[in-house]
């Protein structure tokens, strides 16, 4: 039974996704309930899969009897297991904050906006799990095309966003799958495993290093890596609010997770091309992303396309951690990947709470609510705190185990590269409550009803979870060198 | 210099491959009509599904269904159809990116009453 867990964590939201639309065809107000129970239910499966893999090791479910590397195999390692803990709990919040934020142009088509939720996060199970280059791919593109729907489906200019999300979107898919047709070619496998086994001896192929450079270009796109980050900040802004917080920590960070598969497990950490070696490239691009994408934080006025340029800089960090290529470097790589996808979560429900109760879309209508907000201030502050990285938070733990890996490896200009980017995240959160703690002399007496109870939880929840991975760091990075290291390192 | 060049005639799927490929990136690039954009964007993944049917074709060969039992098998006498069924995957999943992608024009025509991206800015501004 317990070696079906990962399937049965795919199979969840796929079937409720499938069978929404027939189930909720005369109840319409079911949907919500259903897929908050299904999500709940997956938050227990993955906990569960999380136990289960590290008390008997990591499991490899192969698909109706055909063995790797002929058939396709999903692979729930510790690595799969921690981030599928964090998927499903994101995706439970997400779905509790869209009921009353759910975009109310939609009428009978919200059974729907569900569907595509729950689909979402199926896919995003799949490309968690992929042990196979064409498997990622196919759940790469059906989280895409869900996403491209679920950032227009509240129309207006959400349309244009999510249209050349597509476009660019597109792009990358095609990238990736050339550049995994190209591997194809040279190896005649496509089971991540089993290319791991052949490509050390043709890592100076013209064919293979081609490859490799149109999937990193690929993923990059489909990541906001900085050079090809131009969809993102508009695809999470203008999406409806009930949507950037379920696509803003997971599809990116998950994209992410699947181009650190490829690096640690089918190439090795270890190895270059043509004497370049690719964690080193890894390291640079994180670096360019760590302080760009701060700085473009810095120049925005409306708060969620801050937020978004935020979230462009952490990928940056991320990789910084990942490409140091020690196990310092990468066990604060993943942690941090933890803290960021709980902060960038808390950082929409802040902006979507801010939107939807108090009407306030940029910096400047911050003011208006400065003193009647409890909810929404204290988790601002607290996840500020959060992303600034100071002591009591998981991100000053993140990135205090990124900076000792650097240290490790000798590579100073990653260190000053985080340092920068706290600074300039520093920066754009001073602007923030700058604007906020203002007193303004036209304040108005405009009362603002009481916020929901699913706000209260959401932000609630978000907020904590930023301290309590802070408290409970050291554990959590013991469990995450002890179980999700890659092979060699 | 020459050498690289017939090089390059040896292989004519790869050239067409990267003919159609360029071909659509260059429609998507400069053309302003959203419609347009996404036919590049379709010839853009049909070249990448030419190349892949491309890689796995051989002369000669046959269906991947044993012709003997007794005779050892002759790897070279069938066609690998891995290729194909990715092919048809990779088929499905253009489709898909394309509906949305026209559904998405519909809605932005019906809000915007234009298709061209010039117009939409303007009225986006």
């Amino acid at each position: 039974m317990s070696h079906q867990l990962p399937a049965i964590l795919f199979l969840l939201p796929l079937f409720a996704a499938i069978s929404m639309p027939v189930v909720c065809l005369k109840h319409r107000h079911w949907s919500l309930p259903i897929s908050v129970a299904i999500l709940a239910a997956m938050v227990l499966v993955s906990i569960l899969n999380l136990y289960n893999v590290i008390h008997h090791g990591e499991v490899r479910y192969v698909f109706s009897g055909w063995t790797a590397p002929f058939g396709i195999e999903w692979v729930a390692d510790g690595l799969a297991s921690v981030i599928l803990v964090l998927l499903s709990i994101l995706g439970l919040l997400g779905v509790v904050f869209t009921g009353p934020t759910s975009p109310k142009t939609l009428g009978g088509r919200i059974v729907h906006y569900y569907t595509l939720i729950l689909l979402l996060v199926s896919s995003l199970t799949g490309i968690v799990f992929a042990g196979d280059l064409f498997n990622l791919f196919v759940f790469l593109e059906v989280a895409a095309i869900s996403s491209y729907a679920l950032v227009g489906v509240a129309g207006g200019r959400a349309l244009f966003a999510a249209f050349r999300y597509l476009i660019l979107g597109t792009i990358g898919a095609s990238l990736y799958l050339l550049g995994v047709s190209y591997l194809y070619a040279v190896t005649g496998t496509l089971n991540m495993a089993d290319i791991a086994d052949k490509i050390p001896l043709l890592l100076n192929s013209k064919a293979v290093v081609g490859g490799l450079l149109f999937i990193f270009i690929g993923l990059g796109i489909k990541m906001a890596l900085v050079p090809f980050h131009t969809w993102m900040p508009e695809a999470y802004t203008y999406a409806p609010d009930s949507i950037s917080p379920i696509m803003a920590p997971l599809l990116t960070k998950v994209v992410l997770l699947a181009l650190v598969r490829i690096i640690y497990w089918v190439l090795n950490a270890s190895s270059a091309i043509y004497d370049i070696p690719i964690l080193l490239l890894v390291a640079v691009l994180g670096v360019l992303a760590a302080v760009i994408g701060a700085s473009l934080a810095l120049a925005q006025r409306n708060i969620k396309m801050m937020f978004a340029y935020g979230g462009i800089s952490h990928i940056g960090i991320i990789l910084i951690g990942i490409g140091q290529g020690n196990q310092t470097g990468f066990a604060g790589g993943v942690f941090y990947l933890l803290n960021d996808a709980v902060m960038q979560a808390a950082l929409f429900y802040i902006a979507g709470v801010a939107l939807f109760q108090y009407g306030v879309r940029t910096i400047d209508d911050l003011g208006r609510i400065g003193k009647k907000a409890p909810w929404l201030t204290g988790s601002l502050v607290v996840v500020a705190l959060g992303m600034i990285g100071l002591p009591p938070t998981g991100g000053f733990f993140g990135k205090w185990y990124i900076i000792l890996g650097a240290l490790e490896s000798g590579d100073y200009v990653s260190v000053a590269a985080v340092v920068l980017s706290t600074l300039l995240t520093l920066a754009y959160f001073v602007k923030l409550f700058e604007s906020l703690f203002r007193q303004s002399s036209t304040e108005s007496d405009v009362q603002f009803g009481e916020i929901p109870i699913s706000f209260k939880l959401t932000l609630g929840v978000t907020s904590a979870a930023v301290i309590i991975l802070g408290l409970f760091s050291a554990p959590i990075i013991q469990l995450l060198l002890n179980h999700t290291l890659p092979p060699g390192l | 210099m020459a050498d690289a060049f017939l090089a390059i005639f040896q292989r004519p799927n790869f050239l067409t491959f990267v003919i159609i490929f360029l071909w659509g990136f260059y429609i998507m690039v400069t053309r302003y009509n959203l419609v347009k954009k996404l036919i590049g964007m379709y010839l853009v993944q049909t070249s990448v599904i030419f190349f892949l049917v491309t890689i796995g074709a051989k002369k000669g060969a046959t269906v991947p269904v044993l012709l003997s039992t007794t005779e050892p098998v002759q790897a070279a006498s069938y066609a690998n159809p891995l290729p194909q069924v990715l092919t048809l995957t990779a088929i499905v999943v253009g489709v898909a990116t394309l509906g949305v992608g026209l559904a998405l024009c519909g809605a932005i025509y019906r809000q915007y009453g234009s298709l061209d991206e010039q117009e939409i800015l303007e009225k986006l501004e």
